[in-house]
């Protein structure tokens, strides 16, 4: 009798212990998963699903492959309209990046928008820097904005397209200070910084890795850097705000979303999955490669995000002069 | 003396047994995938990032560069066969190494390819080793207004690729560059000419054009006539097979042109190999002695080409190697891998990893000889392919130009796409448009629009911009020449017939 009561408890204990686990493994995976990115090989987003599939292959933290598939186009319309189609699906994850909240606003051909699919996490922010040639005459940002001052119109930025960082943080600039200068877009990363070190363009928004290479060969200067507080790696680097400049800081985000109507015990499962991509050695150190920062957020802080980061998206898209859909 | 010390750092680095068969299995990779239309080396490095990140970053940098170029050399090979472009640089090699084959001389312009890729790609890696930090400063002078300028110099080409009508060949100008004008506009955001279709938003792909309008309408259009060209003559005998001593001669010229316009090109962040390629022709058949041979199956008119092609990987590593800065998608994914193998790609990179520099350079030099090696014997096989009849033959190039385009973005619309530029295709050879110019206009609308957007934002408006500056000025003088060619050799023959 007391034997029984002792297993009868013991497995009462073992069950309280367990029901945690259990309650978040209401779903399995069983077969491969397709996660889907947006960019073509070799885009941000590509190298991130492919870093994130590598980690989890050699930690095993799942018992199926993670098969990374690309559906470029759209700046990412496409792949979002592809991944409605999944109603209900367990099996297909996205990455989504801000073009998935900006590019819906300002296109009129989108059906679908960040928040008519499920999103489950958010993974990184990016950091980024504002930088001068090293030989310009700008020491600080304040510099720079009182000579656009001086003469509204005449200092260039190169850039990506408008939708893009860049341009969102010269709107909040210029919005600030009263002042205005030119952007022009370039596709590729590469042309735009070209503009800057030819000289031909004065001020651009880079990513830290980039620049840090450039500073260490001193053909580049840093006047501020756009991030919540001062990275590691630049520590006498300004933040906006503290070269006085008071604009809100607009973040590079990269997280996890899933297809609409996603059962919420496979939400749970992805959320539980990727807090622990989140924690091992080896994604920290891919951070810290790339100079990213952990932006991690479960699904309800996401939710809430997303609602407050289009807001900011479209008032700032709008005052920019483009035309919004949505 | 530096540079024959880390040459020779190099070549120990290269010449070592593994890295010799990493350098290998790149060219042959690389090959492989140039062959086959649509998969195109960016994609094949993206899938094979992942096997790299144990290896040692040299060995593995040795290895990607090889499928980079080695992609080069294969590229030419369905064009020159089957009418059909492997990649996008090597449509122009279509025009005269098509017409090779159907002469007979599909061998020899297999070899010539070959040969122009061995030269150009060696070219390339010397101006590398020489020149590269001065260079990048040249690259770096380059902004819209020049490249404006030699976006014009690529589009008055058209007066070299018109065929017996200028209006024909200027009518099929202007749909290129309408169809690169379609998508969303990069400086507003705004899509353009899309009919409401999501999948137009990034515009029509050029590889799907291309392979539509060359492959596509070549075949249709040879269904028609049946007769006659049920089977291409293949000459028998190794010997036959090679290009002979008089197509060699004709090539000298072509083999240097194309090596230094190609480099040149390659170096420029903004511009790329198909450019090189369409410029490089034009500026062999603008010199040749019997321009009204082009398109006929002349060899220049696959030597320069396939030289620029390949020259251009050369260059394009510079700005890659020296200052971290991209100038084609391939070299973009290639600064990705140095970050995951935890270098720091920047200006700061050769010397800080001299070994990586110059292994990679002389694996270069390596690897240009493998795939000379390794081209060569394949040309008799390949050659085979042109004995098959009609009946097989033309299933298989179908068969190749749907799964290259489905393989380029895996979306069913493109196929719809490809079926709608293989009947234009048609409908231009049956009312004798030539093919050539619509794809010049496609390659080079959307980056001449962009360039002179961005000059006019650069100056606010004001057009002088684009005649102010010395580099964009002069270009702008080459075109004005270029487009006056056809009217001195107008001039040049009724003298001569007043002289007669």
């Amino acid at each position: 009798m007391v034997k029984r009561i002792l297993i009868a408890g013991s497995v009462a204990a073992l069950v309280a212990a367990n029901a945690g686990e259990v309650a978040a493994q209401g779903f399995k995976p069983t077969r491969p998963i397709e996660f889907l990115v947006h960019t073509g090989p070799g885009g941000g987003n590509d190298l991130l699903a492919r870093a994130i599939s590598n980690i989890v292959e050699k930690e095993k933290l799942l018992p199926v492959r993670m098969q990374v598939t690309n559906k470029t186009g759209g700046g990412g319309i496409t792949a979002m309209s592809y991944l409605s189609e999944k109603k209900g699906e367990t099996h297909t994850i996205a990455l989504f990046a801000n073009t998935w909240v900006n590019g819906p606003l300002m296109s009129k051909e989108a059906k679908v928008t960040l928040k008519d699919l499920t999103p489950i996490v958010r993974l990184v922010t990016e950091p980024g820097v504002i930088v001068v040639k090293a030989d310009s005459p700008y020491k600080s940002l304040k510099d720079f904005i009182d000579d656009a001052k001086k003469q509204p119109g005449q200092l260039k930025q190169s850039g990506g397209s408008i939708g893009s960082r860049d341009n969102i943080v010269r709107q909040l600039l210029m919005k600030n200070t009263g002042t205005q200068w030119a952007y022009i877009s370039f596709p590729g990363g590469g042309e735009r910084r070209a503009a800057l070190l030819g000289g031909h363009v004065q001020i651009m928004v880079m990513d830290p890795q980039e620049a840090g290479e450039h500073l260490r060969n001193g053909s580049l200067r840093i006047l501020a850097q756009i991030a919540e507080k001062r990275m590691a790696s630049l520590p006498d680097v300004p933040t906006v705000p503290e070269a006085g400049f008071n604009i809100p800081n607009y973040l590079v985000i990269r997280g996890v979303v899933g297809p609409p109507d996603m059962p919420a015990e496979a939400v749970k499962f992805w959320e539980a999955f990727f807090a622990k991509v989140a924690k091992t050695a080896a994604w920290k150190k891919y951070l810290q490669d790339n100079l990213f920062e952990d932006g991690f957020q479960t699904t309800a802080e996401l939710v809430k995000f997303v609602d407050v980061f289009t807001e900011q998206a479209r008032t700032v898209l709008k005052d920019a002069g483009v035309k919004i859909y949505r | 003396m530096e540079i024959f010390s880390g040459l020779l750092q190099g070549f120990a680095v290269a010449l070592t047994p593994v890295n010799i068969m990493w350098c290998f299995i790149g060219c042959f990779l690389g090959t492989i995938v140039g062959i086959l239309p649509g998969l195109g080396p960016p994609a094949t490095i993206a899938m094979l990032l992942p096997l790299t990140f144990q290896m040692n970053p040299t060995s593995a940098v040795i290895m990607l560069a090889g499928i980079y170029y080695g992609a080069k050399y294969g590229g030419s090979t369905t064009s020159i066969l089957l009418n059909v472009p492997g990649e996008s640089a090597s449509v122009v090699t279509c025009l005269d190494g098509y017409q090779m084959a159907r002469n007979g001389r599909g061998g020899a312009a297999l070899g010539i390819a070959a040969i122009a890729s061995f030269i150009a790609g060696t070219f390339g890696v010397i101006m590398l080793m020489l020149v590269a930090p001065p260079l990048a400063k040249f690259a770096l002078a380059f902004s819209s207004p020049e490249y404006f300028a030699l976006m014009c110099m690529g589009l008055a080409m058209v007066v070299l690729l018109a065929g017996k009508s200028m209006v024909k060949a200027l009518l099929a100008m202007l749909v290129g560059l309408w169809i690169a004008g379609m998508g969303t506009d990069l400086f507003t955001a705004e899509s353009r000419f899309t009919f409401g279709q999501a999948e137009l938003l990034d515009g029509i792909d050029f590889v799907v054009v291309a392979i539509g309008v060359f492959a596509l309408g070549e075949v249709l259009g040879n269904m028609e006539t049946r007769e006659g060209v049920a089977m291409l003559p293949v000459p028998k005998g190794l010997r036959n097979l090679l290009p002979n001593v008089e197509e060699l001669k004709a090539c000298r010229f072509a083999f240097l042109n194309g090596s230094v316009v190609g480099f040149i090109i390659g170096i420029l962040p903004g511009a790329g190999s198909t450019v090189a390629s369409f410029i490089s022709y034009g500026i062999e058949k603008a010199v040749s002695k019997h321009p009204e041979k082009f398109g006929t199956g002349v060899p220049e008119g696959v030597a320069a080409p396939e030289g620029a092609n390949n020259a251009e990987t050369g260059g394009a590593m510079v700005p890659m190697l020296t200052l971290g800065i991209p100038g084609s998608g391939t070299t973009a994914i290639l600064l990705a891998a140095f970050i995951l193998w935890g270098l720091k790609p920047g200006p700061l990179m050769i010397q800080d990893n001299p070994e990586l520099f110059w292994g990679l350079v002389a694996s270069m030099y390596i690897g240009n000889v493998i795939l000379l090696i390794l081209n060569i014997p394949l040309i008799p096989l390949f050659a085979q392919i042109l004995k098959l009849s009609q009946y097989v033959l033309y299933p298989i190039i179908f068969g190749i130009s749907v799964v290259g385009v489905y393989s380029v973005s895996d979306s069913l619309f493109d196929l719809s796409l490809l079926t709608f530029f293989g009947l234009l295709g048609y409908c231009m050879r049956k009312l004798d448009y030539p093919q050539a110019p619509l794809i010049l206009g496609l390659v080079l609308g959307d980056a001449m629009e962009r360039a002179l957007r961005q000059s006019l934002m650069m100056s606010q408006g004001d057009l002088s911009i684009l005649v102010s500056r010395p580099l964009s000025a002069g270009m702008l003088v080459l075109t004005a020449l270029v487009l006056a060619v056809p009217m001195f050799r107008k001039a040049n023959a009724w003298r001569m017939k007043a002289i007669d």
